[in-house]
């Protein structure tokens, strides 16, 4: 065994060279394996766009569907609860929805794309329970306002209002998501994808 | 860092291990070739590990589920087929490395002093490896799983006395059920793999303590130089990991080759019949373990004979477990003063080849169905299996060794000493083989048509499945494929698919499941349609094509027709309306093999009065040609059904050949480097 500095700078190279491509083949078989944990076919196939029929939902009422296993929460809102979503504003954390989970196609204040029905996921954003609907007036304690009707999470005592925007000192750091949805007509909605342009 | 590691050395032995076993651990230079096996079979241990944890995310044990989780293991989760592939192949590879590796102790003496337990952990290995590739075997579900598990756990019925009841015990049930099947499934995936690293680190263990043996058998502790290193040893890292790793990247090329283009392995990976859901009712026309358990299946099957209370099934038990345990005292048995078959006598030399021939003669015959030529042929192989290890300890003690050198050599035996053993290990597999070789027809009393699967040919695979849809699926269903995944191979746009091929009310993501009523079914056909997601698999596309083709009229049956292939059939011909249908006209006979029988002058001989098939007064919407072309689009949409991967696994699979061969010049460079100033 001779070591002098040419074998060994070739036997690095050589190691470095060789490491290399090992790497890549040690990535490419991780691939498999990291790959086999996404969701599968059967999944994806239950966890579809699902349709959703808002004909038949009445006015002031809050009906709940399903998606990917999650609530979907549809409120046809009568125009006086439109006229009073201004009047939550002083109290609410994100009024605008600035920092919160909609898609770029709802209102940022009434958070729906027609005023008339609000599609929510159905999940608090302080640690994923299912809020109640509490629609009537007064209904919640609050300070500094009246409830005018919105959400109450059990749980931890989060509150929302009747566009899902979150109410000041409570735990939810922002408003309730909406889901991706799609108007396939004025009665049907498809939740899971996006309305195109 | 190294004040992190000296912190852990002080706690934790780290550096000692690393040079006890890698960095300080000395080998002998003179390795060759079959030095590879041990790191293989390790590298194949790691893989059957990783592949069997992400499998058991997906799998299901249970009666109901196994199959079917299975299949969606191979079609719904991503990259499944590739961690399932990887598994079933493994376990062969497995098999394969560890023979070799065995093989190699036998040639070089190996398990001679001082390297008995060394031996004897390995066997151990050997043992729970066959365990649990039996086990693995079962879970999924399949008819070679249901039949294999019921004649394997069987034999321990020929234990006199307790027998049936432990067969019960095994089973814990009155049959091979969900009982046996999560039993198994939890000693696979647990207490298996557990007791078998153990016995690996044992094995190494045992190894490092007393130092590797090499091709010339020497001791090469023997020659140490002034700082107590042997003289002909290397330190194991970097030389022999530079070293392995030109092995690991050739076997991994062969590995990936079968994984990627031949997965099935004509049969002997992955059996046909194991594509076919578990049936307690009906076993299928051939049964035959996995190739590697086939040389003891021969030896239990060769015994016939009762020796006075004894019964030739006890017997057959006794035989086969003592064919392995005799492998124990090999140790014992070897009394020659020498190692390696270098400088062993002729006898031990030729011994050993014949040895192996009978080994892998055993095998073939237990892949075959027995015929009265096998079965003595078998019978004699065993006789030798056994005289090679009870003869052993007589000729070793007497024959004449050559005298072993005090150093290691380069060369071993010369290269005509090689290819002349090469050559007659060749001739003594192949002669005997060939002197009972015996073949049988695939499609029942009439030759095979050709079929070759084009999966390019999307038009054809649409065709295929058009007639699916309308013609079978009234009744078949294919439950575990799924309408979109389909629609995008086939190319086929999703609305198309949703309005022309899918009927009910199915979404684009659901299975393919038939919209018949499975009791009605079974009233109407005696049996409920059999699923045919996985038909060309269990049969064959040659069979299928043939299958459509040869529906013809027979007054005797219900259904008013009879098939040539599938003598007696059940089904109705579902596609009268476009073939018509055939009627019998006096043709040639077919013998066994489905070839003409001719008389010594080649004659057409006796005439069968339903040797041919003509298109008699019913008439079918299609010529003859156009009903054959779309019998040929429709298998070709089943084969693609059968596993819907195939096209992409083999495109992924020429990145992967290729890129091993970038891994190998790399690899081959780095060696070279390593090894140029060692001889």
């Amino acid at each position: 065994m001779s070591d002098d500095g040419a074998n060994l700078v070739r036997r690095r190279v050589l190691t470095a060279v060789t490491s290399a491509v090992g790497a890549v083949g040690a990535v490419g078989v991780a691939v498999p394996f990291v790959g086999s944990w996404n969701p599968s076919e059967r999944a994806k196939a239950a966890g579809a766009p699902v349709e959703i029929n808002i004909s038949r939902i009445e006015p002031g009422q809050m009906v709940t569907f399903e998606w990917r296993g999650k609530p979907i929460y549809v409120v046809r809102r009568t125009q006086k609860v439109l006229d009073d979503l201004a009047k939550m504003e002083p109290l609410l954390r994100d009024p605008s929805s600035e920092k919160s989970v909609q898609p770029d196609y709802v209102d940022p204040k009434f958070r729906s794309q027609k005023d008339e029905f609000l599609v929510l996921l159905g999940l608090c954003t302080h640690l994923g329970c299912a809020p109640g609907y509490q629609p009537k007036v007064g209904s919640v304690q609050i300070s500094g306002g009246e409830w005018l009707g919105g959400f109450f999470c059990k749980c931890h005592g989060s509150k929302f209002d009747l566009a899902g925007r979150v109410l000041q000192g409570v735990p939810a750091p922002i408003n309730l998501e909406v889901p991706p949805h799609k108007y396939l007509s004025d009665s049907v909605i498809l939740v899971g994808v996006d309305q195109e342009a | 860092m190294n004040g992190l590691l000296s912190w852990i050395d002080a706690r934790l032995p780290v550096v000692r291990a690393w040079d006890t076993h890698m960095g300080k651990y000395y080998a002998p230079k003179n390795f060759n070739f079959w030095y590879f096996f041990g790191v293989l079979s390790i590298l194949v241990l790691v893989n059957q590990l990783l592949t069997g944890i992400f499998l058991t995310m997906h799998y299901e044990p249970s009666v109901e589920g196994a199959f079917a989780s299975v299949e969606y293991i191979m079609r719904d989760v991503p990259y499944g087929w590739l961690l399932r592939y990887m598994h079933s192949t493994g376990a062969s590879a497995f098999f394969v490395v560890v023979y070799l590796h065995m093989f190699r102790g036998l040639m070089y003496g190996s398990y001679k002093a001082p390297r008995e337990l060394v031996w004897i952990f390995g066997m151990l290995i050997y043992l729970v490896l066959m365990a649990e590739a039996f086990m693995g075997y079962v879970l999924p579900w399949g008819q070679m799983s249901y039949w294999g598990a019921q004649v394997i756990v069987n034999l321990f019925g020929a234990i006199p006395v307790i027998g049936e009841d432990l067969v019960q015990w095994i089973r814990g049930d009155y049959l091979i059920s969900g009982a046996t099947l999560s039993r198994f499934f939890a000693l696979h995936v647990v207490a298996m793999p557990i007791v078998l690293l153990g016995l690996v680190v044992m094995h190494i263990l045992a190894l490092h303590e007393v130092g590797s043996n090499n091709p010339d058998g020497i001791d090469i502790k023997k020659n140490k130089d002034e700082n107590g290193i042997p003289k002909d040893g290397v330190p194991f890292h970097p030389f022999y990991t530079v070293h392995d790793l030109v092995g690991i990247t050739v076997f991994l090329f062969v590995f990936c080759a079968i994984i990627f283009f031949a997965p099935e392995m004509g049969g002997y990976f992955l059996e046909f019949a194991n594509f076919e859901v578990a049936n307690g009712l009906k076993t299928p026309e051939h049964i035959a373990p996995v190739w590697y358990f086939t040389p003891f299946y021969a030896i239990l099957r060769a015994v016939t004979i009762d020796i006075g209370p004894l019964n030739s099934k006890f017997l057959g038990f006794v035989a086969m477990g003592a064919a392995i345990a005799i492998l124990f005292v090999l140790p014992w048995l070897d009394r020659s003063p020498v190692r390696s078959m270098r400088y062993k006598g002729w006898f031990s030399r030729v011994a050993l080849i014949a040895f192996a021939a009978v080994f892998v003669i055993l095998g073939y015959l237990g892949v075959k169905e027995s015929t009265p030529g096998r079965t003595i042929l078998s019978q004699v192989c065993s006789v030798l299996y056994f005289a090679y290890f009870l003869g052993m300890p007589f000729w070793t003690s007497r024959e004449k060794c050559q005298p072993v050198p005090e150093r290691v050599q380069q060369k071993g035996l010369s290269k005509a000493l090689v290819f002349g053993g090469l050559a007659l290990f060749a001739v003594l597999v192949v002669v005997p083989i060939k002197a009972v070789a015996a073949g049988g027809a695939a499609c029942g009393s009439v030759p095979c048509e050709h079929f070759h699967a084009d999966f390019d040919d999307k038009a054809s695979l649409q065709r295929g499945a058009q007639t699916f849809v309308n013609y079978c699926m009234g009744c078949h269903s294919i439950q575990y494929s799924r309408f979109g995944r389909v629609a995008d191979d086939l190319e086929i746009p999703r609305d198309v698919m949703r309005e022309q091929l899918i009927f009910g009310d199915e979404k684009i993501g659901d299975l393919m499941v038939s919209s018949m009523d499975p009791v009605k079914s079974k009233a109407w056909f005696g049996a409920m349609p059999p699923d045919l997601s996985l038909v060309s698999r269990s049969r064959n596309p040659d069979w299928l094509l043939t299958y459509f083709l040869t529906f013809y009229k027979d007054e005797s049956r219900p259904t008013g027709v009879n098939n040539k292939v599938f003598a007696n059939v059940g089904m109705p011909h579902a596609l009268l309306e476009l073939q018509g249908l055939q009627e019998c006209a006096p043709g040639p006979k077919y013998d066994d093999h489905g070839h003409v029988i001719r008389n010594a002058v080649g004659e057409l001989g006796e005439i069968d009065p339903c040797g041919s098939l003509v298109v008699g007064n019913i008439k079918g919407t299609m010529s003859p040609s156009e009903y054959r072309a779309a019998m040929v689009d429709l298998v070709n949409f089943i084969e693609y059904v059968g596993e819907p991967i195939a096209d992409k696994r083999q495109t992924i699979g020429i990145y992967v050949l290729l890129f091993l061969m970038l891994l190998f010049v790399c690899v081959w460079f780095l060696n070279r480097e390593y090894w140029r100033d060692i001889h």
